[in-house]
């Protein structure tokens, strides 16, 4: 997704009056799954967020039935936070920024659906629990050791070449669109290429580097970086346009240099 | 440094090696030798004769072949039960590769399985009771009347593309999966030759199956020499 350059909209040219939205909705963490079917008045610019807002002030479903609100997790409103991520037409990705023209366009229907993350504890509604991400960034050490609060003096220069690709890592804004695309990730049996750009981003960093055994050593476990299956859909659906798999091809390389030849070393 | 590999770790690094190393090695030798028949019975079945001659035949058998193939095999398809396919909704071109690996990983299981059977110890109900193994002599002749059923046929050929192209790709992944080749750049180049190569090995393993039904496989017949002849002193050649 280019971020620079601005490119027009395609509007659907002869909009339906309503728009219909089939959501799968969960009473609590553990109950079973059912869907519902709302029907809202079309209007230009809407998105799955202000529908699911139009939804909310009258809650009946198609059937006639009133039933309770659906619930789903909101912030920032431009893609930049990542919580109000779910699954809508079948692709993991923000509700913010999901246009319903473009939605309607791509399917030819009148119909979108929305799930919630299939990757992760549903909580209730749209609204799931990604905990687990923030425990990958435990598990690789993706923060840099610092000895004290004193003055360091200046960092040490780093080329503009890292520091482009510094950044570009930096950007992960912990959504779970990688990991829900991802057919590897699943039952904790892989970190997932969240956790692992995330430690390719500190050990590339030239003070991160001193620990970076340690954020290996976090790849090398039985949910390590060898369960990646190189489908590649990570960054195909990364929002941020996180190099994801290039952090995992580096980190492969240093894991083979560094661990599995390291004892050439010796 | 000293850093401690997980079980899994292990496995999956020993499962990329396996695949690229011994695997790898005999399926290139295996298609050499199986062009051989390109040229005719007695061809083929010296070249049978040579592999039986092989010194420490039994441990190469074994040890380079049997218990990677039966490892890398097993692991696999352990591998591939624990993937979450989703081609459906994600249509990438790179995911309908990782999906036909594992595909053609599980067809592999049970084709290799039957293979092994059919000509290495002849023990398949129905079909050829000879194993190839210990009857070199008979080797060409096994071989022709079961690829002379069409569906026999067949089923190699699709055993020997799937072959070919699980392993051409497995070089992929493995140049990816060992840190070898990184950028996007490059990985499209080494796809791109990897894909050549698929092409190239099922070339060479369909004609060589061709050739036991129709000589010379899908070449010209003029092509192959069926009766081997020794090298004329050069005054003689022109």
């Amino acid at each position: 997704m280019s971020t620079n350059g601005h490119t027009e909209k395609k509007r659907l040219t002869d909009p339906p009056a309503t728009v219909k939205f089939r959501i799968q909705r969960r009473e609590k963490e553990g109950a079973s799954a059912y869907w519902e079917t709302f029907e809202i008045k079309y209007r230009r610019n809407l998105n799955v967020i202000s529908a699911l807002m139009e939804i909310r002030k009258e809650p009946v479903t198609v059937d006639g039935k009133r039933t309770t609100p659906p619930v789903w997790d909101m912030s920032c409103l431009e893609q930049v936070c990542g919580i109000c991520t779910m699954v809508i037409d079948g692709r993991v990705r923000q509700s913010c920024s999901a246009l319903v023209d473009d939605l309607l366009l791509a399917s030819g229907g009148d119909t979108i659906s929305l799930q919630p993350m299939s990757k992760f504890p549903n909580v209730r509604d749209l609204k799931v629990d990604r905990s687990q991400m923030f425990e990958h960034l435990k598990q690789v050490h993706a923060w840099i050791e610092l000895d004290g609060s004193h003055a360091l003096g200046p960092g040490p220069h780093v080329s503009n070449e890292l520091a482009q690709e510094r950044y570009a890592l930096s950007r992960c804004m912990t959504c779970g669109c990688c990991l829900e695309a991802c057919p590897q990730y699943g039952d904790g049996n892989y970190i997932g290429p969240q956790a692992i750009a995330q430690a390719r981003l500190f050990n590339m960093h030239p003070v991160g580097q001193i620990t970076k055994e340690e954020r290996l050593d976090g790849l090398m476990g039985d949910d390590g970086i060898t369960a990646c299956g190189n489908a590649q859909n990570c960054v195909k659906a990364c929002p941020m346009s996180v190099p994801l798999t290039k952090a995992i091809y580096e980190t492969n390389r240093d894991i083979t240099v560094d661990a599995l030849f390291g004892w050439l070393k010796k | 440094m000293a850093m401690k590999f997980s079980r899994t770790f292990l496995l999956r690094k020993l499962h990329q090696v396996t695949g690229v190393v011994p695997l790898g090695i005999f399926f290139f030798v295996h298609m050499f030798t199986n062009s051989k028949a390109m040229n005719g019975e007695a061809n083929f079945e010296k070249a049978v004769q040579e592999i039986h001659d092989i010194p420490y035949l039994l441990l190469i058998e074994i040890f380079g072949i049997f218990v990677p193939l039966l490892f890398h095999s097993v692991y696999g398809v352990i591998i591939s039960s624990e993937s979450r396919m989703n081609v459906l909704s994600y249509g990438y071109a790179r995911n309908w590769l990782y999906f036909v690996q594992r595909a053609t990983g599980i067809f592999l299981f049970v084709f290799i399985f039957f293979h092994i059977l059919n000509f290495r110890f002849g023990l398949i109900p129905g079909m050829n009771p000879t194993p190839v193994a210990g009857h070199a002599d008979q080797a060409f002749n096994i071989i022709q009347m079961e690829f002379r059923t069409t569906w026999v046929l067949v089923l190699y050929i699709a055993g020997v593309v799937a072959t070919a192209w699980h392993l051409a790709y497995g070089f992929f992944l493995f140049a990816v999966d060992w840190g070898i080749v990184i950028g996007e750049k490059a990985q499209k180049a080494t796809l791109t030759a990897c894909v050549g190569l698929a092409v190239l090995l099922s070339a060479v393993g369909i004609n060589a199956a061709v050739s036991f039904v129709r000589p010379c496989g899908i070449f010209p017949q003029i092509m192959c020499e069926e009766t081997k002849k020794s090298v004329k002193p050069a005054a003689e050649r022109f």
